[in-house]
């Protein structure tokens, strides 16, 4: 079966961190950039995101993941280049095509960013199994009921995904056609959807019953399976990704 | 949060209202992979968002379509952390406008999905603004916000205009497709969740 979660399970010293520390490091990274607004920032924050993910032996993941949108930077870097608002001085011309030095250092920005983005939630999604942070966060406050509803999402996903192919081969086998024209293939949506919508819904009513009748809805406060550890390196960790947020705020108030 | 009260007073999520909230973002799921599967020029990938906004209200729609985007952001996409707020959007607009118009026939549908197509680019387009300097990512709407900045209209008319002629074909089709199978929802089950809704 196949699953969504993009966890990496490998033995590193971040993959020890509780979830609960590497949401505050994720956070606070992702942040500070925004906060200080330059490129130099940004390039720091993600300097440090790319060595805590080499830390995590997880680095090579990001570059499929930053490969996905490539299309995306290089019409940043055409329209920014071009059409930016700040546009003044010429950088360079491809026939009648004028790119400007602000448009494009404007999408250089934006691109750091992304790549910042991209890699500090990676710090925690590839080294973080979803159950444990949904788990880690009841802990802490989030209603219990929430959690549920966040690690079935996790569960059914992939239930749903391994009905598709089964779908799609019985609609097929009565003759439905999933390819040529779009009129085509628009058709075969409603045919590929129903059936799999329908009982899905259909089998709610089962599980709500299910799950009431071993006391879901009972008010007394709950339980965990597991203890929770915390690493010794947790605090400091916190510490530091608190000073950085703070700092970030004080530069971008005085300057 | 009390633009209906008739449907959601002192609201607590039902048990009902929790185990629809899981299927309902697999609904989302799929229906993005079938289109991309089929190879649709659109992302119908909020059907099941308005699905539990039309079976439930507006703020089961909101949090199904909140809790959405950060399952996405955790396992597909890290950027849909970002455009949680659209689904939020999305849920709340079809479930207050939906609910009094769900038995109405196919014409009031197509008013509700061009409402939810404009709630979704007036939301996007700051974040789109903020992100990517005002492009969404799409070929045929990035082309017209070139065109148009080129001929000097402002930065967030455009960028509102980009977001809006990708959005409204795709969320009129969604809501289309999430009435057709609200219809096709056998009455014991729907009536199960209007309960639900305004208990």
């Amino acid at each position: 079966m196949r699953t969504i979660s993009l966890y990496v399970e490998k033995e590193s010293f971040i993959h020890g961190l509780d979830p609960v520390t590497k949401l505050w490091l994720t956070a606070s990274l992702l942040i500070i950039p925004f906060i200080v607004g330059n490129i130099e920032s940004t390039l720091v924050c993600l300097g440090i995101n790319l060595a805590l993910l080499s830390v995590a032996r997880v680095i090579r993941r990001i570059f499929s993941i930053l490969a996905m949108s490539l299309v995306l930077i290089i019409t940043l870097f055409i329209i920014q280049g071009m059409f930016y608002g700040g546009n003044r001085t010429e950088a360079f011309a491809l026939g009648s095509l004028v790119f400007y030095r602000e448009g494009l250092r404007y999408a250089t920005l934006l691109t750091l960013r992304f790549f910042n983005i991209i890699s500090a939630s990676m710090v925690l999604i590839l080294t973080t199994r979803p159950s444990d942070l949904i788990e880690s966060l009841v802990r802490r406050g989030l209603s219990p009921r929430i959690g549920y509803v966040l690690a079935s999402v996790l569960q059914i996903i992939p239930m749903m995904i391994s009905n598709t192919s089964t779908i799609m081969d019985a609609q097929r086998s009565r003759g439905m056609e999933t390819e040529g024209r779009l009129v085509t293939r628009m058709k075969a949506y409603l045919p590929l959807m129903a059936p799999l919508v329908m009982s899905s819904l259909v089998a709610t009513q089962e599980r709500a019953m299910a799950l009431e009748v071993r006391a879901f809805g009972a008010r007394n406060p709950k339980t965990f399976l597991h203890e929770e550890i915390i690493s010794r390196h947790a605090l400091p960790i916190r510490v530091l990704t608190s000073l950085g947020l703070v700092a970030a705020v004080i530069w971008r108030v005085i300057l | 949060m009390s633009a209906k009260p008739k449907t959601t007073p002192a609201f607590t999520l039902s048990t009902m209202s929790l185990v629809l909230i899981p299927v309902v973002v697999g609904i989302n799921y799929i229906g993005k992979l079938f289109a991309q599967t089929l190879k649709l020029p659109l992302w119908l990938d909020s059907i099941g968002t308005i699905l539990a906004a039309f079976l439930n209200g507006p703020i089961v729609g909101a949090i199904a379509g909140l809790i959405n985007n950060l399952i996405y952001g955790l396992t597909v996409d890290t950027m849909s952390f970002v455009y949680a707020i659209t689904s939020v959007a999305i849920g709340l607009v079809s479930g207050v406008v939906g609910i009094n118009y769900i038995g109405r026939g196919v014409l009031p549908m197509l008013g509700i999905g061009l409402l939810v197509g404009i709630a979704a680019a007036l939301v996007s387009t700051p974040l789109n603004v903020i992100f990517w300097g005002g492009q969404t990512g799409n070929v045929w709407g990035d082309a017209l916000f070139a065109a148009l900045r080129k001929g000097g209209f402002p930065l967030w008319g455009a960028s509102f205009l980009d977001e809006f002629v990708v959005d409204i074909p795709d969320k009129v089709a969604t809501v289309i497709v999430a009435w057709l199978i609200f219809k096709g929802l056998p009455k014991r089950l729907t009536r199960l969740f209007r309960r639900g809704a305004s208990a």
